[in-house]
């Protein structure tokens, strides 16, 4: 198989070093010894799917803390395709070249809703039967988690298994139980899995709908499984598994630098946001370990450069010493820290500065909305203060070009908001004059808002496609100089609402989409909107039944058994703040306000190195 | 101190690029704590230099480059260490000091030396050699970023040796690299299939050296480092 691909296939194809394999700190485990035998199957390409921290920790954790074996897959470029395809090549796995079908399992990385096709297509190139019900004995068992994971109905007939929650906490007993069991018949081992907490099997339950097409109930057919699938959370970063040894591409990949994960969780509460939601509590790494994992990861891989991840890095309680530790340690030696994001704040802007000795390129903020009413809607807690201090203080120091982001498309967005994104650029742009030589230019990029499920905006409707392209012309109908606004594809955003609050109805239609060739949906170059409408209207789907539907605070929804840990109450009580725009402060700054997570897991908010620079702006 | 490696790129990673091998050999350098220098500037990096680039599709025999270091350091430490950080198919051959004055290798490596397995072993390689080298022109179409263009290769064609082993024989040929001529493996795989050789018959292909061409003689660059 190797010998063909690289004396046949791989010269044939663009980048072919996405499919060769033999990186370093690769693991290869013996086949014959290994128990269970899982492949981590990343729905994008090589170097998309490298750069995911996830996978990262979860290779390392199977193939280094147990006896099972797991493996990696990524979806081939088109190109890749075409002659595996023509040349009747299965998809293999890269440690052993073997096709996905010798596995045990194959767990897919769901990180966005528009990577269902390409499941579809990579599972279709192994020969794996799409729909779960197809799957006979001996078949893989095909698995997904991560963050699309939350809703995963409209995926259900794919999979056999869902793992909601942190994957490091269940994906070990998940792999002893497929081995323990692995002489039972695959209905029984699937209930044997549904007592796992945090695993879902969706042949287990039954969906039953009204006349109006909303969900009746949904409840379980067997005892094994359970009302409530509750998510699993790892208690103490600390004492979790983080790989010293992460695989080292040869290509450049997307995101080629060490990672240090400085948390996890974020308790800002941003109403739009569903990491934010499903992800609660925060829990933070101490210094010191962080520090001992940075020293690893370089001596493992030669990194320069250690990026600091988390969804808000600069809330990080030990942010200041840990940056200003690595830029002294590893500093003198070429290599760099970097912050992913930055808070609005000057606060950040002087950390920034810290890290950016070096060339000062573009600097990004996310205000997020235009006028403090919508800030205060999706509570957004920035104030036009913080950002043009930040802003001052950034272009005081050097920076010459700034990146705005915002969201268009909001709840209750009027005419005043998107004015108010305009003024905002002035502003800004306003005050970079004042410092630079020349004249500043400011980018806003504006993505399109698409309401998630477990996130106060779960019942609001989203915007059109003509709405949002209205509010395109409208904000367009002027040229401004060096203010520059890009938009989102409008219509790849509607179609991630369909799938984002989808129910089970929806698989036939993304079959046929698959069918009609649709896949890498996440990529421009090859996203067929008019296909998915067509697809969706064979199959007799109203798309604005999921996406444009103001939903009742009754209705059933449809992930509604996926237990995050947040109160109901608590969202109804966020979203109808919303409506009044009262903003919600910082629970970690204010004390708790009651969103349920902490109680109802059973865990708590870990901050480790005292809250001095994480809390003041 | 100065630097000069020789080193082998294995098989396996014949399909990287030339910027892939630098982060590969830039991040060994780092894995095996070797004490190079770093440049001045807001943007320092190791102070490295690759020889020729070795095209993506071929694995090489005999690769090389320069590197700085900021303190001494014997030559057998850098070389155990460089080896036990680089990936298996990646071997540091030799390696020696050089003056800080010997010319970088980019300008002068001139020639390189290109292997043909050929599943084939009889005389006809020969004759075919003889007739090659009779020729005044061979004209195969450019590749490359200016493709499809008419190119002579004769003038590039430095010397060509037909070694006929046990089970199947190599051509090496040496073409010149750079100005005025670059002669691309690609282009001598076209030619070789374009005067006769079958092309079921072309098996492996790997670049075996690069060279310093003074008149008729050939120096590695590491016999060449004054």
């Amino acid at each position: 198989m190797k010998d063909k691909l690289f004396r046949d296939i791989l010269p044939q194809v663009s980048k072919p070093a996405r499919y060769t394999g033999g990186e370093v700190n690769v693991i290869q485990k013996d086949w014959e010894q290994a128990e269970a035998k899982m492949v981590f199957a990343f729905p994008d390409v090589y170097e998309v799917g490298m750069s995911h921290i996830g996978g990262k920790i979860l290779y390392g954790l199977v193939n280094e803390k147990s006896n099972h074996l797991m493996e990696r897959s990524f979806a081939p470029w088109p190109d890749m395709e075409e002659v595996m395809r023509r040349e009747h090549i299965p998809l293999y796995a890269l440690e052993s070249f073997r096709p996905l079908g010798d596995f045990d399992v194959i767990g897919f990385s769901l990180q966005y809703e528009l990577s269902i096709t390409n499941i579809l297509n990579m599972l279709d190139l192994s020969g794996i039967p799409l729909w779960s019900q197809d799957r006979e004995e001996g078949c893989p068992l095909v698995i997904a988690g991560g963050p699309a994971v939350f809703n995963p109905e409209p995926f259900a007939e794919f999979f056999d298994a869902f793992l909601i929650g942190d994957g490091e906490e269940v994906t070990l007993e998940f792999l002893d139980c497929v081995d323990k069991n692995r002489d039972m018949v695959r209905d029984e081992l699937l209930k044997q899995l549904a007592r796992i907490e945090g695993v879902y099997i969706p042949a287990l339950y039954r969906v039953e709908y009204k006349d109006d097409g909303t969900i009746k109930r949904m409840a379980p057919l067997v005892k094994e499984a359970p009302a409530q699938v509750r998510r699993r959370v790892i208690e103490d970063l600390d004492k979790a598994y983080y790989p010293d040894k992460p695989v080292l591409p040869y290509m450049d990949i997307v995101h080629d630098r060490a990672v240090l994960e400085v948390m996890r969780g974020c308790q800002r509460s941003c109403r739009f946001c569903h990491a934010g939601m499903v992800y609660r509590p925060v829990r933070e790494r101490s210094v010191a370990t962080l520090k001992k994992q940075a020293a690893a990861q370089l001596a493992s891989t030669g990194y320069e450069e250690i990026s600091l991840a988390s969804l808000s890095t600069l809330d990080y309680s030990g942010v200041s010493p840990l940056v200003k530790d690595l830029v002294k340690e590893y500093g003198p030696r070429g290599t760099g820290v970097s912050l992913p994001s930055l808070r609005v704040d000057a606060f950040s802007i002087d950390l920034a500065n810290e890290v950016q000795k070096v060339r000062k390129t573009t600097l990004t903020l996310a205000p997020e909305a235009g006028t403090q009413r919508m800030r205060d809607v999706i509570n957004k807690n920035v104030t036009d203060e913080q950002l043009f201090n930040a802003v001052e203080a950034a272009f005081k120091s050097g920076w010459n070009s700034l990146k705005l982001y915002f969201m268009i498309g909001l709840p209750d967005e009027t005419e005043a908001d998107l004015d108010g994104i305009i003024e905002l650029c002035r502003k800004v742009k306003a005050i970079g004059d004042r410092y630079s030589r020349r004249p500043v230019e400011i980018r806003a990029s504006l993505a399109s808002f698409v309401p998630k499920g477990h996130t106060p905006f779960q019942w609001r409707s989203q915007n059109s496609i003509a709405e949002l392209d209205n509010k395109r012309r409208y904000m367009m109908r002027e040229k401004r100089k060096n203010i520059k606004l890009s938009f989102h594809d409008s219509e790849t955003s509607y179609l991630e609402g369909i799938i984002a609050r989808g129910d089970r109805r929806l698989a036939a239609a993304i079959h046929k989409a698959w069918q009609k060739g649709c896949k890498f949906d996440g990529w421009s170059e090859y996203f067929h909107f008019d296909r998915w409408m067509e697809a969706l209207q064979e199959e007799n789907i109203d798309p604005g039944f999921y996406n444009l539907r103001r939903r009742d605070y009754a209705e059933v929804l449809p992930w509604d058994f996926i237990e995050t840990g947040i109160e109901r109450e608590y969202l109804i009580e966020e979203d109808e703040k919303a409506g009044q725009g009262i903003s919600t402060p910082d629970c970690r700054r204010e004390g708790c306000r009651d969103c349920g997570v902490c109680m109802n897991l059973g865990v708590d908010l870990q901050i480790k190195e005292g809250r001095a620079d994480a809390v003041e702006s | 101190m100065r630097l000069r490696a020789e080193y082998s790129v294995g098989s396996d990673l014949r399909f990287l690029s030339n910027l892939d091998m630098m982060n590969l050999m830039a991040r060994a350098l780092r894995r095996a704590r070797i004490p190079f220098a770093l440049s001045e500037g807001f943007n320092p990096h190791i102070r490295l230099s690759m020889g020729t680039v070795l095209p993506v599709g071929l694995w090489g025999k005999r690769e090389y480059f320069d590197l700085e270091l900021e303190r001494e350091m014997s030559i057998n430490e850098f070389v155990d260490n460089m080896n036990q950080s680089l990936p298996p198919a990646m071997r540091i051959n030799a390696c020696l000091e050089i003056g800080i004055k010997t010319p970088a290798l980019m300008n002068s490596i001139n020639c390189a030396c290109y292997s043909f397995v050929i599943n084939d072993r009889t005389e006809q390689l020969e004759l075919w050699k003889a007739r090659t080298l009779q020729q005044e022109e061979l004209m195969v179409k450019s590749r490359g970023k200016k493709k499809n263009l008419d190119k002579n290769l004769r003038p590039g064609i430095l010397k060509i040796e037909v070694n006929r082993l046990q089970d199947f024989a190599i051509i090496d040929i040496w073409g010149t690299i750079g100005e005025p001529l670059n002669v691309r493996y690609d282009e001598l795989r076209d030619l070789l299939l374009q005067t006769g050789i079958d092309k079921e018959t072309v098996g492996d292909i790997y670049r075996s050296g690069n060279y310093i061409r003074e008149r008729d003689k050939y120096y590695t660059p590491l016999e060449k480092v004054k």
